[in-house]
This record gives structure tokens, sequence and C-alpha cells, in this order.
């Protein structure tokens, strides 16, 4: 890391300024001599969140079950999805894998700003 | 509070609960992530970036210190750009999700605000004329549409805040605590009171309480804040008025206030634009009245270099364009040359602000 690693880059706002969210959907920041390190540490930072959220999910919803007599971890087990099902689920993971990688596609190509 | 009856999940005291459990969850992270930077790791970065500029021969307590200097020997200690990166990314996650989270319902929120604007017991004073000054319509905190351009802005900036203050503030307690330090005028009268830059009306609903027989008005230059401040004082029933207009150039009566009050205002104005407002507040003040002002630090308080650090990193990163403006000002030099008797008033919990009381004489 050299000094000037720890000034911001500052980067133009996208392509619509005149629309809402410039800050958080332009492309922000990078603190790393390698814009990779910033986009990793934003993976990770989406990563940790979804986990926790998943988590907090899941302890809300076993307890649900339970108040109503109900053995989640077995029926779960032997659930087997609809396609409807399994279609829904595709777009909510596409959509997560699309937050995870946000981080590289809003910063492709600054490192050499630097 | 009426949103979207599917995903309506109430409210947590006067607090609105994000629209999904996923969203909740995701926040509460968050809130978390960010206590860990702020009173862990940001006195680890500080104790990292003292030691460097010692081990540089270079004094802790000179106000002459260059902040080029602070940053160039900051820089030196690996956590300082773990933390700037954090910082940031915590702070985009956290407004992604709460917009996305309070978007989900819009429609219905546009609806509750829209039937709250005639709704009592307090007013809702807006001019359909009024222009937002260039200068405000910044996005402040990196929230989208800033203050004034995101018709449901007031929600989003209330959770957004709610995380802000890692939940130390769900039920206004830190409004409260300002409110009650607040300085009285020295014959006790208080018949009308003034929240100088209200946002979405925590304070303003604290002055009531502390004054229930006073008049008590917010001012502030975003339609979205003052239409969700006003909705929640409704919703509340406290008797409270809003009015959108400028601190610069406010219509209210000479000598109309006993107290004015202004929690964290200046350092999110131009500073070429305060002079204005201390002659309205001036103005506006009866003889005797009181500006209660709790606000960010002032250079000359000696601000350790990483103070300085985070002041500067808060402003370039975190859309604070006009913070350093107000803390390397002489505020209290202002104040006096607006024809204001300066002291100091009661320190609070948070210890980062300052707290004056300006007396007009």
């Amino acid at each position: 890391m050299h000094g000037e690693a720890r000034q911001s880059v500052r980067m133009e706002p996208g392509p619509n300024p005149s629309s809402i969210g410039i800050e958080i959907d332009g492309p922000g920041r990078a603190y790393f001599d390698s814009v990779v390190t910033d986009n990793i540490i934003d993976m990770v930072m989406e990563l940790a969140a979804e986990v926790w959220t998943v988590r907090d999910r899941q302890y809300v919803m076993e307890n649900v079950l339970a108040s109503q007599g109900i053995d989640a971890a077995t029926l779960i087990e032997a659930h087997r999805p609809t396609a409807e099902e399994m279609a829904a689920r595709r777009i909510l993971r596409e959509a997560f894998v699309a937050r995870l990688l946000a981080g590289f596609l809003r910063r492709a190509d600054v490192a050499e700003d630097k | 509070m009426m949103r979207d009856g599917g995903l309506d999940r109430g409210q947590l005291g006067v607090l609105p609960r994000p629209v999904r459990l996923a969203d909740e969850s995701y926040l509460e992270f968050l809130e978390a992530f960010r206590d860990v930077l702020l009173t862990r790791m940001f006195p680890a970065m500080a104790a990292a970036g003292h030691a460097r500029l010692q081990a540089a021969g270079l004094p802790l307590d000179d106000d002459a210190l260059a902040l080029a200097t602070i940053q160039r020997e900051f820089a030196k200690a690996p956590i300082v750009p773990s933390w700037q990166r954090f910082m940031r990314s915590q702070q985009e996650m956290m407004w992604r999700r709460t917009r996305a989270s309070f978007a989900a319902t819009a429609a219905a929120q546009l609806d509750w605000l829209a039937a709250s604007d005639s709704a009592g017991p307090g007013r809702l004073v807006v001019d359909p004329d009024f222009a937002v000054p260039d200068y405000a319509r910044r996005e402040i905190h990196l929230q989208p549409g800033g203050y004034t351009d995101d018709p449901i802005g007031g929600i989003v900036y209330h959770y957004g805040t709610k995380v802000f203050y890692q939940g130390g503030n769900d039920q206004d307690e830190l409004h409260a605590e300002l409110v009650d330090l607040t300085t009285l005028p020295a014959d006790g009268a208080v018949a009308n009171v003034l929240d100088l830059g209200c946002s979405v009306g925590q304070g303003t609903i604290k002055l009531k309480a502390r004054f229930p027989d006073a008049e008590i008005w917010g001012l502030d230059v975003a339609l979205p804040m003052v239409r969700y401040a006003h909705a929640r004082s409704a919703q509340q029933q406290v008797a409270v008025n809003f009015i959108q207009a400028l601190a610069e150039d406010m219509p209210f009566a000479d000598g109309q206030f006993d107290i004015v009050f202004a929690y964290i205002l200046f350092h999110e104005l131009p500073i070429d634009i305060i002079p204005a407002v201390l002659a309205q507040v001036h103005r506006v003040l009866r003889p005797g009245g009181q500006f209660v002002i709790f606000e960010f630090p002032s250079a000359s308080q000696h601000l350790p270099p990483a103070h300085r650090f985070m002041i500067d990193y808060d402003s370039r990163d975190n859309c604070e364009p006009y913070s350093p403006g107000f803390v390397h000002a002489d505020f209290r030099g202002l104040l006096a040359a607006a024809g204001f008797i300066v002291s100091d008033g009661p320190l609070s919990r948070n210890s980062f602000l300052q707290s004056i009381v300006a007396t007009r004489p």
C-alpha cells in the first residue's frame, strides 16, 4: 500500500445523474491499490449480511412452526418443489448473485485511475 | 401507519418496521456491523494512526499539522483503508436495502402522506411555489435523493438514521435527551419554540412533550421530511406544526420565538449561507430568547488528528460537502457578529457534539 491508496478514488456518477441514487448506484469509492480488493470486501459484506438474514429467518421460522406443533426439519427434507417453486427460487438466487458481484460490475475498469 | 396490507409489519413503538423480515434482519446486521466499526475499529484506527504520527516525530496536539500529513501517516496503517471500505460499503448497503424495503409499499405510503397532509392536531404549511435551492439537493449521507428528491424519503431517512444511531435512537431517545438539555430564557417564559432543520420531526415532538403549552414549529427545506414529520405527529396526535421553508428566509414574525433549537443543522449548510441563517434566527427570537445548538465540533476545539481524518472522510465519502467549511469556520465568531451573546451549553452523552447557547440580548 502506498499513501495515496488511502485517498479514496473519486469516480464520475452514473449515466443518469437526474435520477436518485447516484451515490449508491454509481461506481462509488475505492480505497485499495487494487480495486479488486474493494470489490472482494463488498462481496464478503454482502455474503455476511445474507448469511445473517437467513439465520435470523430460520430462527423465526422454527419458532413459528414449533408454536403450531410442526416438525419443520423433517418436513423440509421430505419436500419436493414444483417447477413453479424452482423458477421462483431461481429468480431469488440470481438476484443474490447479482448483489454479490455488484462491486465488480460497478467498478469494471477503474483500477488504472489511481 | 397504513401501508400495503400484505406487507405492513407495523411499528416498533414510534419506529416503522421494514416491510419484510428479511429486510429487517439484513439491516440489523448492518447496524451491528456499524457499531463495531465505530466503537471498536475507529479507536483502533485512531491509535494506529497516532502511533504512525509519533513514529514520524510529529506532534498529536498541533493544530497546524496539515491534513495531508495526517492522511499520509495514517495511510501506513492497514486498518485505515479497511475501515474506510467498511464504512462506505455498510452505508451503501444500508440505503439500498432501506429504500428497497419501503419502496415495496411506496403507493400505500404516498396515500398515507396525502391523507395526513390536512390532518390535525397540528398543521402542515407548504408553499406550492417554493423552490429548493441547489445546495440542498445533494445526496447527503449517500441517501438516494437526499432530503429533497425522494417522495418517500421521510420514512427512508427515519429508518436509515435508526441504523446510523446503532439502535440508540429507536424511540427518539437522543432527541429527548437534547430537548431535556435545552436552556430556557432567563425569565423562564416559553410560549413559542422553533425546531430549525427539523427533518422528520423527532426533536419537534419531544419539544412539545417538554413544553406542552407552547406552540411548536418544525422548519425544514425538504418536503419529503416535513410531510413525513407531519404525518407522524398526526399519527401520534401531537399538536406540532411543520413548514417547508428556508432557514435563511423564514416566514415568521420578528421576536416570535422564545427558543430556537437546532440539532446538527449547520454542518449541512454552505458556509456562505450561515450568516444569513444566524441573522434570521436573531430576528425571530424575542429579546432574552435562546438559540440552542448541538452541532459538529469546530476545529478551534483542538481536535485530535483521528477526528480530523474522520471528518474529512465523512465529508468526501459520506457526502457531507459542507461540513469542512463549518468545522474550520469561526462559528462562535459568526454568532457574536450576528448579535448573540455566546456561551457553552450543557454537553450530551454524544461527546462528538459541541453544545452552544446563544442568547439574543
